[in-house]
């Protein structure tokens, strides 16, 4: 018997140790089934609920929110070209001197063509006013004045000349066709004229871009810009409580 | 028992992570008796280490994604095994009994006769230790753990692991020596 080195007596616990096997004396794979299996069971269908639930209530708020906002546009469309007439009246007289040849291109057109119609109501004072201004400047010396109002003298010219006949005619067509005019023209015009609004409140509206950011569906996107382009700030400024209202309900 | 041999162990690895109830149970059932003795030795007695046992599994099959084949996977096993076993050890933390067993063994220069001693001589042998000396024993000698790696792992100082390990060794040494003394070599715990 002699004394036994540490390394020696290391190995001997190693070599006994390496391929030990020792049978569990209880059955514990029921207990750790029992472990593993609730966890996967129960938090997945929870997450899809509550991604459900989200995209339900998004959904449903924006389908309810364009039905509110669609009713206004309309009105916008229809007071626009009766209520301008009775303002401008007396100043129309001394522009359309000099302007009644390029005004009856403009109601010629606006006849013919019914669509362009609110196309010139919003984008009248870029487009078309520009042609009018150059001539009644020549014309008539007092015409700075008038400027402010030269805006809303194309719509007079019309009156002037053809209000009886165009009022029947546009108001029954411009009522039919609003809906469908609003939404085929807004993006041509938008595009050209408008960019810089449409920036403008982006930029102002946070909630916007909150929505944008959590909200990953397309449909939602286009609407709500659309819908924020017609009735430009007052829309956006509808949608940031309606919707952050809805969100931290849910979370 | 059998059925066990029809699938290598790194089917059982890839079934598992896939999340397959019946691979994950075979899995269990083929290296769980390795396990238990890997948790024996950690352990005070039985009830303790298949407690062990049943974490380590649990441990298993969550982090099995982890696994990302380098060594063997049941290296990777056995090392998720005594990791939880030396948690389990660090949340029930006991004061180390050192002061009252440290005179009693001081100089066993007897030796053994190696071939008499067998596994369960030895697990019997190292659950009497108190529980720290069983921890660095367990960890230097068997897993290969540096002082080093051992100190920042329980918490103690380089020299602690060292010194714990010479008294675990001192003690044990007398533990058999007296089992050989008494005739019962054999012993089948």
């Amino acid at each position: 018997m002699q004394p036994i080195q540490d390394k020696d007596f290391d190995q001997l616990f190693k070599d006994r140790f390496e391929d030990a096997e020792i049978t569990p004396s209880r059955d514990l794979w029921s207990n750790i089934e029992s472990e593993i299996e609730p966890k996967k069971k129960r938090i997945i269908p929870i997450y899809w609920l509550t991604a459900a639930a989200v995209l339900l209530i998004a959904t449903v708020g924006i389908l309810v929110y364009q039905q509110q906002h669609t009713a206004p546009k309309q009105y916008a469309n229809h007071v626009s070209p009766q209520t301008n007439p009775v303002t401008v009246e007396h100043l129309g007289r001394d522009a359309v001197r000099s302007t009644d040849e390029p005004a009856k291109n403009v109601v010629s057109t606006q006849v013919a063509k019914i669509k362009p119609i609110t196309t010139l109501v919003k984008a009248a004072v870029k487009e078309v006013v520009k042609p009018l201004e150059k001539q009644k400047t020549i014309s008539a010396p007092e015409t700075q004045k008038q400027e402010t109002m030269i805006a809303k003298v194309e719509e007079p010219k019309k009156d002037i000349r053809t209000k009886i006949e165009e009022a029947v005619f546009q108001t029954k067509q411009e009522s039919v066709l609003a809906s469908n005019v609003n939404e085929v023209v807004a993006d041509e015009v938008i595009d050209n004229n408008y960019a810089t609004d449409r920036k403008g409140i982006r930029n102002v509206g946070d909630v916007v871009n909150l929505i944008v950011n959590t909200m990953d569906k397309r449909k939602d996107k286009v609407i709500q810009f659309r819908t924020d382009d017609d009735d430009s700030s007052i829309s956006v400024v509808n949608i940031g409580p309606f919707r952050i209202g809805k969100k931290n309900r849910n979370k | 028992m059998k059925l066990t041999r029809s699938y290598t162990i790194n089917d059982l690895m890839e079934g598992c992570k896939a999340g397959d109830r019946k691979m994950q149970e075979l899995l269990y059932r083929q290296t769980s008796s390795k396990m238990l003795a890997v948790c024996m030795r950690y352990a005070k007695d039985r009830m303790e280490a298949e407690d062990v046992l049943q974490l380590g599994y649990i441990k298993i099959f969550q982090k099995i994604k982890e696994y990302r084949g380098d060594g063997s996977f049941e290296g990777w096993i056995r090392r998720v095994m005594v990791n939880t076993a030396i948690e389990s050890y660090r949340k029930n933390l006991r004061s180390l009994n050192v002061v009252e067993i440290d005179e009693a063994y001081e100089q066993p220069s007897t030796g053994f006769d190696f071939g008499t001693l067998g596994m369960q001589d030895l697990m019997k042998v190292i659950q009497k230790l108190a529980d720290g000396y069983r921890m660095v024993f367990n960890m230097y000698v068997i897993e290969g753990y540096s002082h080093k790696e051992i100190g920042e792992t329980l918490g103690i100082s380089e020299g602690a692991s060292k010194s714990q390990l010479s008294r675990a060794r001192a003690i044990l040494k007398e533990e058999i020596t007296k089992m050989e003394g008494f005739g019962y070599a054999t012993y089948t715990g």
